[in-house]
């Protein structure tokens, strides 16, 4: 497995920032003994969008709002979700570079889109997969802790001849 | 009443998720070979039992657990994320984990509340 460092640059800033991960499991072929099991930790990729003059805590009067006045409407995201891996995988094979620069895209482009819907307040995290098929099994479950009422999930998965990609859009709401 | 939040506590630990969701795997999978049958049972308790650990630390966080489970035949895998937050007070931590007949991925995000 590749080893890759982990980046310990954690600058307190505050305001929203888009960050991002990436993490590719590279197949090779297991001959003979391998180590029985291996953890490897992420590595973590900062956009720097940030201003360096952002270190003051911002602090905000009291809104007394109780909810979210407007909700994240699920099935817009899961078009938005199907649009997007439609058209970057339609006819497309595996290959590992495109693939690693794929999923990195698709998780922007995904991200930018729903921000476009202009949702206040909700927090979003974006997961993309995407994996050659070769007849392997897989599986990917979540469980989230998180108040039902307001926060909310969309999916979408999408197969061609030779890879599957899938999508997942996790919204929170920040009081 | 006030709650007072001293700067260097604001964040998120990810070390400290990383430890605890990677001795959530080994106890789930730890031993055993990739089966078809169990691998529906095996992702539903990491992914429980990573989430109660991580809640009995107590912190103010809203937590998402995803696990991503795989059999060796030599198929590639890429996974991403983005997210829009605040990176003062949320984080995220992912865990790759792999015996000799399956990759176990797992990726912890914990968002701040109020």
């Amino acid at each position: 497995m590749s080893d890759l460092l982990k980046s310990q640059k954690r600058e307190k800033r505050t305001g929203k920032v888009p960050a991002e991960g990436n993490h590719g499991v590279r197949g090779k072929e297991t001959t003979g003994r391998t180590k029985d099991s291996i953890s490897t930790v992420s590595y973590l990729d900062e956009l720097a969008h940030h201003d360096d003059n952002a270190r003051m805590v911002i602090t905000t009067e009291n809104t007394y709002q109780m909810g979210p006045y407007k909700r994240i409407p699920v099935p817009a995201v899961t078009d938005i979700l199907k649009d997007v891996l439609t058209s970057y995988l339609q006819e497309e094979k595996y290959e590992v570079e495109w693939s690693q620069k794929m999923t990195k895209t698709i998780c922007e482009v995904i991200r930018a889109r729903v921000k476009d819907l202009m949702i206040p307040r909700y927090k979003i995290v974006v997961l993309v997969h995407i994996g050659q098929l070769t007849g392997q099994s897989m599986q990917v479950s979540s469980r989230c802790l998180w108040d039902a009422s307001n926060d909310t999930f969309a999916s979408y998965s999408f197969k061609n001849r030779y890879l599957f990609g899938l999508a997942t859009v996790y919204a929170v709401y920040f009081e | 009443m006030e709650e007072y939040n001293a700067g260097g506590e604001g964040s998120f630990n990810s070390e400290e998720a990383d430890v605890i969701v990677k001795e959530c795997i080994e106890s789930v999978v730890g031993a055993d070979d990739y089966s078809q049958s169990q691998v529906n049972k095996w992702t539903a308790s990491i992914v429980e039992r990573c989430l109660t650990q991580l809640v009995k630390q107590g912190k103010p966080y809203k937590y998402i657990v995803t696990c991503a489970v795989m059999q060796k035949t030599g198929a590639g895998l890429h996974t991403a994320n983005s997210c829009y937050w605040d990176t003062a007070m949320d984080g995220s931590s992912t865990v790759r984990w792999e015996n000799r007949t399956m990759y176990c991925v797992v990726s912890v995000f914990a968002v701040a509340v109020a």
